[in-house]
C-alpha cells in the first residue's frame, strides 16, 4: 500500500511540481521556479474571465435578471476597483461582505436563485467546467487588475469583522491544535515540499490578498479564496466552513487588509 | 473660508457621533464576536464532530494573537494539564514495530471532514512526514517542525528515552506549551498503541530515519 502511495505520489509529483507553489515563494534555489513562472504566464485561467463576464451581462435566474444592477460598493452595475474595497460594510442587509457573499447576495435578490442551490454549486469539482461563481467572482475581481488593495475601515461591524479576522487567524482548535498561524507565521517553511505563505512577510501577505480567484493546477479549476478558507478547515480535522459565513468573511477582511497596497493580478496560478 | 471650515468640522463631527466613533473592539468584546462565528460557521456530519470546535483549556491559552507572550503562570498550567493528558498503553511496552511505524508516519490521512461526510478509516495517519524531515535522503517532507532525520542516533534507544519520546508524541505541550506540535495522544488523533509504534519508528537501531548517512 504504502508502495503504491509512494509511486502514485511520485508521478503526481512529476506531473504536478513544475505547476508548483506561488510564483513569489518559490524558493531562489529551486530548480522548479523557471518551469512554474513559464506556465503561470500561459494561465488557463484566462479562460474564465470570458465566461465570467458573460454570465454577468446575461438575464438569469427566476426572475429573468441580469447582474448589472448588482453593487459591489461603487454602485450599480459598477465594476472597476468594486474588487479592491472588499471586504465592506453594506448598508442594505447591514453586514460586511466579500465579494462572493455580496454575489450570492444578488443571486438571490437579484435573479431569484434559492441561496441553497447557488452555495452547494459553488465550489466546483476537480477537473469539471468550474462554476458560474468561480467564474463571476473572477472576471469581476478582473476588473480591478492593475489596482491596489484598498480595504478600509469606517463603520463599526468593519472594525468588528477585522478584530474577529485575526482573532480567528490565531485561535487553535480541533485535534491537530491547528490555528492559520501555526503553518503561516514563520519564514521558509513548506508543509511536505508545498511552501507555506508568511503573514509576517509583506511580499507574501500582497500576493495572498491580490491572487485570488486562481487558477489552480491540481484541479484544473479556477479557485477562490472562499473555497481555500474551507480547503484548510477541511486539513485541520475542522468541521465544514460555511460559504460565505461571517467567518469566513472576516479571515477574509483580515487578510485583504493586512495585504492594503498589493496590485491585484488574476487569475492568480497555484500548485 | 473660515466659515466653511468651521461648517465642515460641525459636519464631520456629527458624523462621527452618527457613527459613533466607530473604533476596534476590545479583546472581550473580539473574543464574543468570533466566537459567535464560530458557533454558527461550521456544519459537521454529527453534533459530535461540531464539538471541535470547542477549544480546551490549553488551546485557550495557547491561542495568542500576533505574538502576544505566554505568561510564566499559562506556560505552567498548560504543562500540568499537558502532563496531566498523558496515558500509556494498556501493554505497558512503549516501543511498538518501527515497521508501522513508518507507515503511520508517511500517512497523512483520516478523519477530514468534507461533502458532509467524515473520512473514516480504521486509524488516522501520523501526519509526521507533513512537518518532519524523516530518514536520509527522504526529499517529500515539511520543515515546519524540527529534523528527526537520526532521532535515535543522536539519543539511543533507552527506556528513559523511549518514555520521554512516547510522551512528546502524546503531549509535546508539557515539554514545550504551545509548541506547534499537535498533542496527537492527547486530542485522541492517535491511540497509545499509534504512538509505540512512532516511537519504535524514531529509536529503534535498524529504523530507515536511524540509517547512517
Amino acid at each position: 500500500m504504502p508502495k503504491t502511495r509512494g509511486g502514485l505520489a511520485a508521478i503526481l509529483l512529476g506531473f504536478l511540481a513544475p505547476w508548483g507553489a506561488l510564483p513569489l515563494l518559490a524558493q531562489s534555489e529551486d530548480p522548479l521556479a523557471v518551469g512554474r513562472r513559464m506556465l503561470a504566464e500561459d494561465n488557463p485561467g484566462e479562460l474564465w474571465i470570458e465566461r465570467g463576464k458573460a454570465l454577468f451581462h446575461q438575464k438569469r435566474g427566476p426572475r429573468g435578471a441580469s447582474l448589472e444592477q448588482c453593487d459591489f460598493g461603487m454602485g450599480p452595475g459598477k465594476l472597476e476597483g468594486a474588487a479592491a474595497q472588499l471586504p465592506r460594510y453594506f448598508s442594505d442587509v447591514d453586514r460586511v461582505l466579500d465579494l462572493e457573499s455580496r454575489l450570492l447576495h444578488c443571486m438571490v435578490e437579484l435573479q431569484g436563485f434559492k441561496r441553497d442551490d447557488v452555495v452547494r454549486r459553488a465550489i466546483s469539482r476537480p477537473a469539471s467546467d468550474g462554476s458560474d461563481v468561480e467564474a463571476l467572482a473572477l472576471y469581476i475581481t478582473s476588473r480591478s487588475n492593475g489596482m491596489k488593495v484598498n480595504v478600509t475601515l469606517r463603520h463599526q461591524k468593519e472594525y468588528d469583522t477585522f478584530k474577529a479576522g485575526e482573532y480567528l487567524f490565531h485561535r487553535r482548535a480541533g485535534q491537530t491544535d491547528f490555528a492559520c498561524i501555526q503553518c503561516h507565521g514563520e519564514a521558509a517553511k513548506r508543509i511536505r515540499l508545498q511552501d507555506l505563505w508568511n503573514i509576517n512577510d509583506p511580499k507574501h501577505i500582497a500576493e495572498v490578498a491580490s491572487t485570488w480567484p486562481a487558477y489552480r493546477g491540481a484541479h484544473f479549476v479556477v479557485r477562490t479564496m472562499q473555497w481555500r478558507l474551507y480547503d484548510c478547515f477541511w486539513q485541520m480535522r475542522l468541521p465544514e466552513l460555511k460559504y460565505g459565513s461571517d467567518t469566513s468573511i472576516a479571515l477574509a477582511t483580515y487578510l485583504q487588509v493586512r495585504g492594503n497596497g498589493a496590485l491585484i493580478q488574476v487569475p492568480g496560478f497555484k500548485r | 473660508m473660515r466659515k466653511a471650515g468651521w461648517v465642515w468640522s460641525v459636519v464631520g463631527a456629527s458624523a462621527l457621533v452618527a457613527a459613533g466613533c466607530a473604533t476596534y473592539p476590545d479583546p472581550a468584546a473580539t473574543r464574543g464576536i468570533a466566537e459567535k462565528m464560530v458557533r454558527e460557521d461550521f456544519t459537521a456530519p454529527s453534533p459530535g464532530l461540531l464539538k471541535r470546535l470547542e477549544q480546551d483549556k490549553a488551546q485557550q491559552l495557547c491561542s495568542k494573537i500576533g505574538g502576544a507572550a505566554l505568561t510564566q503562570e499559562g506556560a505552567a498550567e498548560v504543562v500540568k494539564l499537558s502532563r496531566a493528558s498523558i496515558q500509556y498503553p494498556a501493554s505497558g511496552k512503549l516501543v511498538g514495530d518501527w515497521k508501522v511505524g513508518n507507515k503511520l508516519a508517511h500517512d497523512g490521512a483520516g478523519d477530514r471532514i468534507q461533502g458532509g461526510r467524515l473520512e473514516k478509516r480504521k486509524e488516522n495517519g501520523g501526519l509526521c512526514q507533513n512537518c518532519h524531515a524523516l530518514a536520509p535522503g527522504e526529499v517529500n517532507v515539511g520543515n515546519v517542525g524540527p529534523s528527526l532525520t537520526g532521532y535515535g542516533l543522536q539519543r539511543g534507544n533507552s527506556e528513559a528515552i523511549a518514555k520521554l519520546t512516547y510522551e512528546r508524541i502524546f503531549n509535546g505541550w508539557a515539554f514545550v506549551p504551545c509548541s506547534n506540535m499537535p498533542r496527537l495522544g492527547a486530542t485522541r488523533h492517535l491511540t497509545p498503541e499509534q504512538i509505540t509504534h512512532l516511537v519504535a519508528f524514531l529509536i529503534d537501531p535498524q529504523s530507515p530515519i536511524n540509517r547512517k548517512q
